[in-house]
């Protein structure tokens, strides 16, 4: 009779348990997308543009729709307000531009007209400024059926400019006329760009000078329509209900911090070319939990993976871990104003200047990149000899990274072979020997200054400082680590409280001025501190623009009149050609000074089921769903 | 009530306020005190443009002026203000939001813990020394010495990617039963504990014995006379437990992809939102308060030989 009882007791408890389980939904094991029943879903694209290809005769099943994983809550789905890649990738989803990436025929990623009937060419006025004439296409509406009208972008590109938004991305609008003086001091709020609606379907635009990426900015969210009526309520971005876009997908499901539903939008002018029905946007930012989801089955795309599981992921998955390319560089950057010479050293100026600058240039020689990439990174990436990233194209369209650097015999400003790693090393001890005292029976230097590595806390960065760390200790140079948490990171970097500095950047669109404008003395990105503090009054840059039709030469100058001017000049050079090669001056510039170290190139590493034809990302990273089949 | 009581428990009242208001001040004057603000990313923006986000924000004026004015708010009008990293969204509705998953997740999961904690502990009490004792005590030992981190892992490796049986984050349908497995384990271990030594020293008292004595069973001993006392250490783990669950359950959340508070409280930092971080702080600490000021009170109810003062 009591041992019954035991059992009945134990028995309850775990009714009980089961009982209050039961509370957070039944008990039935769903994951959507598994359905295998076949739907007559379209399926009008091909699907050999694949980024993982399987079977090509594979057909589409199921009803179409996709479990994907980005990251965690975008901040903001407002085109103009966003500023990540992963709320890129959605508004892209939601939203139609004048432009937009798309595939051709041989699957390369091309900028295609989307709400423009065509991206046209511009006309250069009397002044030097460009005007664009664009048409609208026929049948452009929003998801609450009002039609798209060419007002709808003025009034969006004016708002997203506007100091009253203070948006991150509003700079992207400063080839635009007027963008000057939104910004200037004493502006009243009330000027406006030079964008005109002359009807409701014909949209002029004027630039202040040839942009050569003016298309691809048409493609960027920032320059996305919004309607006036819809975001004069603060919070319409934050809520199916008011979201009202234009794009290929409506938003039907928003549940913050878990889950994003955007389904497809037959209003949508183009419907009949998207394949896919309904994209789940799983909201987490935890590697090793898409993982789990992805190998279980239930999320078809992650966008993440642990940095520790890499390598034996690319053997589980050879198909479906995939290392696409990505416009950014991991770099090393030291303060321009860190006093690395030795305590005994009398120089000063100029010569102090030029002997930093080469042994800095030295300390980047001795880095081994390629151990770096392939046993500590292992996720595909290339090993950096320049500060602008590999994907960035040149004025003829061949990569700009591998035409830059002094010497054709090798790419960049440095050879990151591995063959050339032994010679590298002894050309930078034979010039650190100059500088410093050598032991030649010990092989170590003794009189570097301690030097301080700074990074924000991750595994990965700190298994890269410490590599980094080791090299130097072999030749008696002393390196400490220090960690900071990201924001106060960000922070001390941006003040320059720092020796040596990990950072890393990504461009916001395929031209190389998105990595060389970060350099100027004013700007906010310029961890390195050129141009500030004691670099301010250092005379130690030259540049000589004659042989490309300027007047500027300098011999031995200050950052703001060498750098500064440099970029200036891009800025309003309206030849292609000699753009480029004022492009290609400002690295060289820029590296002269060994103050930006390259490691790798980044990669975009994600995982991909072999099930998902028709996939493909942008070198900005953003994802494309739209045209997705999922097959048997 | 007498009067002794209610005194008792308006003064803890007071004490109550005077705490949270303790917490608001530092962590306002500490979490401006840190390094970083809202503003700065990897990229940074322009001076102008972080001027005229600070404006809108507030975040121009001197740190006494927006301390007053966001004491004002929180206490005429409730609120917590706007989410400086989430724009359009207001820390009340993020709070709620990931409240509602939380405490759903923490309720839950302490009921189980407590009605299995208590059977478990009951029977491994009456059972001293036997095998099923044993048993309970062996697993309840494994339970509690293991971190939930270890036990979310192995759990989400064997139900959701080997077994498949549940999904492996917390948006997807059933997603919230591993999650609630992992968090009720530890505190059922822990209960499971306590129920049994307290037990086996409630039925070594007397009015037991007499219990004993008079012929009545083993089991009405139990549930008629020694469980009621026994509990009241239960009691008085059980308000900071159901806290402790409902306001960290940080790491769980992260395992398991669960939009819980914890996630927006750290996440709130790390992106120095700083009305998200007050908002937080405040809901969780008066949280763990009350929940204290609860536990003290059902003290009183359980055993009248407490006084309260």
């Amino acid at each position: 009779m009591k041992k019954k009882l035991v059992s009945l007791v134990l028995a309850s408890s775990m009714v009980l348990s089961l009982a209050a389980c039961g509370s957070s939904g039944t008990a039935t094991t769903d994951t959507g997308s598994a359905d295998t029943a076949q739907t007559g879903a379209d399926s009008t694209q091909s699907s050999d543009t694949a980024a993982s290809d399987t079977a090509a005769t594979a057909e589409p099943v199921g009803e179409q729709v996709i479990n994907v994983c980005l990251a965690s809550e975008p901040a903001t789905l407002d085109p103009a307000l966003n500023s990540s890649v992963d709320g890129a990738t959605l508004i892209t989803h939601l939203f139609s531009g004048l432009a937009k990436w798309g595939q051709d025929a041989s699957g390369n990623l091309v900028l295609q007209p989307d709400c423009a009937e065509a991206l046209v060419e511009g006309v250069e006025n009397a002044d030097g400024t460009v005007t664009y004439t664009y048409t609208l296409r026929d049948g452009l509406t929003w998801s609450d059926g009002q039609p798209v009208t060419a007002n709808d972008f003025v009034f969006a590109w004016n708002r997203a400019v506007s100091p009253a938004l203070a948006a991150d991305y509003g700079y992207m609008f400063e080839v635009v006329d007027g963008y000057d003086a939104i910004w200037a001091d004493g502006a009243t709020g009330e000027e406006k760009l030079n964008v005109n609606a002359v009807d409701d379907k014909t949209l002029e635009v004027t630039l202040v000078n040839q942009v050569a990426y003016w298309n691809e900015l048409l493609a960027f969210p920032a320059y996305m329509p919004v309607r006036e009526d819809v975001v004069s309520n603060e919070s319409w971005a934050t809520d199916p209900s008011t979201y009202v876009n234009n794009g290929a997908y409506t938003m039907t499901g928003w549940d913050h911090n878990s889950l994003i539903t955007l389904t497809k939008n037959d209003k949508f002018v183009d419907a009949d070319k998207i394949t896919m029905n309904e994209i789940n946007f799983y909201l987490s930012d935890d590697a090793n939990n898409m993982l789990a989801n992805f190998e279980n089955g239930d999320w078809q795309f992650i966008d993440d993976v642990p940095t520790n599981e890499i390598a034996s992921l690319k053997d589980t998955y050879p198909d479906e871990f995939v290392t696409a390319g990505q416009l950014g560089t991991y770099y090393v950057c030291w303060n321009i104003n860190e006093k690395i010479l030795p305590a005994s050293s009398t120089l000063t100026g100029a010569e102090k200047a030029a002997a930093e600058n080469e042994i800095r240039n030295a300390l980047a020689l001795l880095i081994d990149r390629n151990y770096i990439v392939n046993d500590i990174a292992q996720g595909g990436q290339v090993p950096a000899s320049s500060f602008v990233a590999m994907g960035l194209t040149d004025a003829d369209g061949s990569q700009f990274y591998e035409n830059a650097g002094p010497d054709s015999s090798f790419t960049g400003y440095y050879d990151v072979s591995e063959a050339a790693y032994e010679s590298n090393w002894e050309s930078a001890i034979e010039t650190l020997k100059k500088y410093y005292t050598y032991d030649e029976a010990t092989g170590q230097f003794s009189d570097v200054p301690t030097l301080v590595y700074l990074y924000n806390t991750s595994e990965g960065h700190k298994a890269i400082a410490e590599a980094i760390q080791s090299t130097f200790a072999g030749i008696g140079i002393t390196m400490n680590l220090e960690n900071q948490e990201w924001a106060t990171f960000l922070e001390t970097r941006k003040n320059g409280d720092y020796s040596i500095a990990r950072n890393g950047w990504l461009g916001d669109y395929n031209d190389p001025i998105s990595f060389l404008d970060m350099w100027t003395t004013a700007s906010g990105n310029n961890d390195v501190q050129f141009g500030k503090g004691e670099n301010k009054d250092v005379k130690a840059f030259s540049l000589d623009l004659t042989d490309l039709g300027y007047d500027t030469k300098v011999e031995n100058g200050t950052w703001a009149e060498t750098y500064d001017v440099i970029i200036k000049d891009i800025k309003t050079c309206t030849d292609i050609n000699t753009r480029y090669q004022l492009m290609h001056r400002a690295e060289d510039l820029l590296m002269s000074t060994g103050c930006l170290c390259p490691i790798y190139y980044y990669t975009d590493l994600y995982m991909i089921n072999s099930n998902v034809q028709g996939f493909f990302s942008s070198p900005l990273g953003y994802k494309y769903f739209m045209y997705c089949t999922i097959t048997g | 009530m007498n009067t002794k009581t209610l005194m008792y428990i308006v003064k803890r009242i007071v004490l109550a306020i005077v705490t949270i208001w303790v917490v608001i001040t530092v962590t306002f004057f500490v979490m401006h005190a840190v390094p970083g603000g809202p503003f700065t990313g990897e990229k940074a923006v322009s001076e102008t443009v972080m001027a005229a986000m600070e404006a809108k924000y507030g975040l121009d004026k001197p740190l006494g002026v927006q301390y007053v004015t966001y004491l004002g708010d929180i206490i005429t009008k409730f609120d917590f203000g706007p989410s400086l990293k989430q724009r359009g969204r207001n820390v009340n509705d993020i709070i709620f939001d990931g409240m509602k998953t939380s405490a759903k997740l923490g309720v839950i999961a302490a009921v189980i813990a407590l009605i299995c904690g208590v059977i478990l502990g009951s029977v491994a009490a009456l059972r001293r020394n036997k095998l099923i004792d044993r048993v309970i005590m062996i697993i309840t030992t494994a339970f509690v010495s293991m971190p939930s981190f270890i036990m979310g892992s192995l759990l989400l490796i064997a139900f959701a990617i080997n077994l498949k049986w549940f999904p492996a984050n917390g948006a997807s349908k059933n997603g919230l039963v591993l999650p609630i497995v992992t968090l009720s384990l530890y505190p059922m271990a822990y209960i499971t504990r306590l129920t049994r030594s307290s037990m086996l020293e409630v039925l070594g008292q007397d009015y037991i014995r007499t219990a004993k004595a008079k012929g009545v069973s083993g089991w009405k001993i139990i549930f008629g006379h020694a469980l009621k006392n026994s509990l009241i250490p239960v009691i008085t783990y059980f308000g900071p437990m159901l806290a402790g669950i409902v306001t960290g359950s940080l790491v769980v959340e992260q395992i398991f992809a669960v939009p819980g508070i914890g996630r927006a409280f750290v996440n709130s930092i790390t992106g120095r939102d700083y009305p998200l971080v007050m908002g937080t702080t405040i809901v969780l600490a008066t949280l763990i308060v009350i929940m204290n000021l609860i536990g003290d009170i059902l003290y009183k109810v359980v055993d009248p030989r407490i006084t309260l003062e």
